[in-house]
């Protein structure tokens, strides 16, 4: 595909502004700690020092999940899109999400020490993401409308907040008290020998994104003339669902369900940059998505000092009116 | 070259079949039928998406089940009746996406894949749309910039699948002799449906013809407008 010095620019602008962005995401927050004890933190680390501590178990985590979070979502919603060719689809409303939530609810609620430790959670999350996901393309099959998918997308989301209601009026103290905190959506619960594992499965992901390039071109012209074109449909059908819940299942295993950046990064990519090529919206999808929850948790530290809000409450205040301008913008 | 050989094709049911028939390379055919006669039936056949209930289909000798999944884009072209509705395609994405079967594994394109596409788009006087998007097309620039995506394809034959429906007069004269002149330049057989018989006969001698009544399918070298009426529609 064809790319152009404007997407040369836009690429290199992100570039940069991610580490400045990924700095300021470092240094804000209630206690000030300055650059050089952040250095010194990653380099010549100190016990015994609390703001080396914060550092690393604290603010580095934070910012690598508010990275990942943004780049897997951005990605997941682009393969949606493309794979439905539905501009409207994500990981959220499709339904993704809740299918990690919901097998989450019951690896927490068991009680049983396996599926509460990380590795339980995680493994869970991606098998409900992958499992839901192949509902979704169940349904596909069935509807050929594009409003009709995203509804079944939304009816799985109440039918599992359902459920999971259900399970948490039958669940120990102990066990609701895990679960709320875990439904409210946070960068914050990660630590730092957690994320090996994370940044691990997510550049599988990522990599396996790549193989995805050239398909997911051809399958703009739609799945009949992809397959005239030698694309192997069902095959890569599965993959985008595998990478999908992969990177989905993750991220809402760790920071709980974050709404809206799989939808609107995307979109908002599309608008900029004006092109279908795959190879470039990935990466860009990747960078952008990662500045905008690095931007959206710096507000959110910002503010921190007088009220509290969860990622994925902020996320819905700025990416649901975003959202509702694409969708006047198509019906114009 | 493409050969039907003792066919039968529908879905479950017989749609339409025919005994052999030949339709020939560096020329247009026209497939000329009513509304849910199996025109449609016909070109998926070819194209591999519906299995042949009986008989064969053979492009240059190779029958089209023996052709691999990596064969297939470069025996048969295919252009639908309706432009994909895309945001944000450029003209010129969407016709070197018709290179895809040519370029390697991340489906980068070399310098050749990207003059091939300028050749195209200039041998069907769209070369000044490259840089525009396909949404903002009119009707007839869209058709043409499909044909050029199935003219970058390379493929022995390319079927259209009633390419004019939407088109005015004059774009539609147009597309008629650009398919008319790329049949023969390049050596390729053409297949397009169509209901403008008239049209049609100012720019094809052969035309594959789906009676109305018995279903047969059959072949009319040089007819006239009676005969295939005659023969499509049984109006005398």
């Amino acid at each position: 595909m064809i790319v152009s010095t404007q997407h040369k620019w836009i690429l290199l602008g992100i570039v940069i502004l991610l580490p400045i962005l990924a700095w300021i995401h470092l240094t804000a927050g209630i206690i000030s700690i300055e650059t050089g004890t952040i250095f010194d933190a990653i380099f010549s680390y100190d016990d015994n020092n609390t703001l080396h501590v914060i550092t690393r178990e604290i603010r580095i985590p934070r910012m690598t999940m508010a990275i990942i979070a943004g780049a897997g979502l951005s990605i997941a919603g682009l393969l949606m899109q493309t794979l439905f060719n539905n501009p409207l689809a994500g990981p959220y409303v499709l339904g993704i999400n809740s299918g990690a939530s919901l097998f989450v609810a019951f690896s927490i609620m068991t009680g049983i020490p396996f599926l509460t430790s990380d590795l339980g959670i995680v493994t869970n999350a991606l098998i409900g993401a992958f499992i839901f996901g192949l509902i979704i393309v169940l349904f596909s099959e069935l509807i050929r409308s594009q409003i009709s998918l995203l509804l079944v997308g939304l009816m799985l989301g109440s039918f599992t907040s359902a459920i999971v209601s259900m399970l948490q009026t039958v669940s120990g103290a102990e066990e609701l008290k895990v679960f709320t905190l875990w439904a409210l959506g946070s960068l914050m619960r990660v630590d730092s020998a957690q994320l090996p594992l994370i940044v691990l499965i997510f550049s599988i992901g990522l990599a396996m994104t790549f193989l995805l390039v050239k398909p997911l071109n051809v399958l703009v012209m739609g799945q009949k003339q992809a397959q005239l074109m030698g694309i192997h449909y069902r095959r890569v059908r599965i993959l985008i669902i595998f990478v999908t819940a992969l990177l989905t299942g993750l991220i809402t295993a760790f920071c709980g369900p974050i709404a809206f950046v799989g939808l609107a990064v995307p979109n908002l990519l599309k608008l900029l940059m004006k092109t279908q090529n795959h190879g470039v919206l990935l990466i860009a999808a990747a960078l952008f998505g990662a500045a905008f929850v690095l931007a959206c948790d710096i507000i959110i530290q910002l503010m921190e000092n007088s009220f509290m809000v969860p990622i994925n409450v902020f996320t819905s205040i700025i990416g649901a009116p975003i959202v509702v301008l694409l969708v006047l913008r198509r019906l114009r | 070259m493409i050969a039907l050989k003792d066919l039968h094709i529908g879905y479950k049911q017989s749609v339409a079949s025919c005994r052999d028939l030949i339709i020939p390379e560096g020329e247009v055919s026209v497939l000329i039928g009513k509304n849910g006669s199996g025109k449609s039936t016909l070109l998926k056949s070819i194209t591999g998406e519906i299995p042949l209930l009986k008989g064969d289909i053979l492009i240059d000798g190779k029958s089209i089940s023996s052709f691999t999944r990596k064969e297939l884009p470069f025996a048969v072209a295919f252009v639908p009746a309706h432009f994909p509705l895309v945001d944000f395609l450029r003209v010129e994405e969407y016709i070197a996406l018709g290179r895809s079967p040519h370029t390697s594994f991340l489906g980068r394109l070399s310098p050749k894949d990207k003059n091939e596409v300028r050749i195209a788009a200039k041998s069907l006087g769209i070369d000044h749309l490259l840089h525009r998007f396909t949404s903002e097309l009119s009707d007839g620039e869209k058709q043409l910039s499909s044909i050029a995506r199935a003219i970058v394809q390379e493929s022995k034959c390319i079927l259209l699948d009633e390419p004019t429906a939407f088109l005015d007069y004059s774009n539609k004269v147009r597309v008629h002799e650009a398919l008319k002149e790329i049949a023969k330049k390049l050596n390729k057989t053409i297949l397009l449906s169509s209901h403008d018989i008239d049209l049609s006969l100012e720019i094809a001698e052969s035309f594959i013809v789906i009676n109305n009544a018995s279903k047969e399918i059959s072949q009319l070298i040089n007819p006239t407008k009676q005969e295939i009426l005659a023969q499509a529609f049984e109006i005398e």
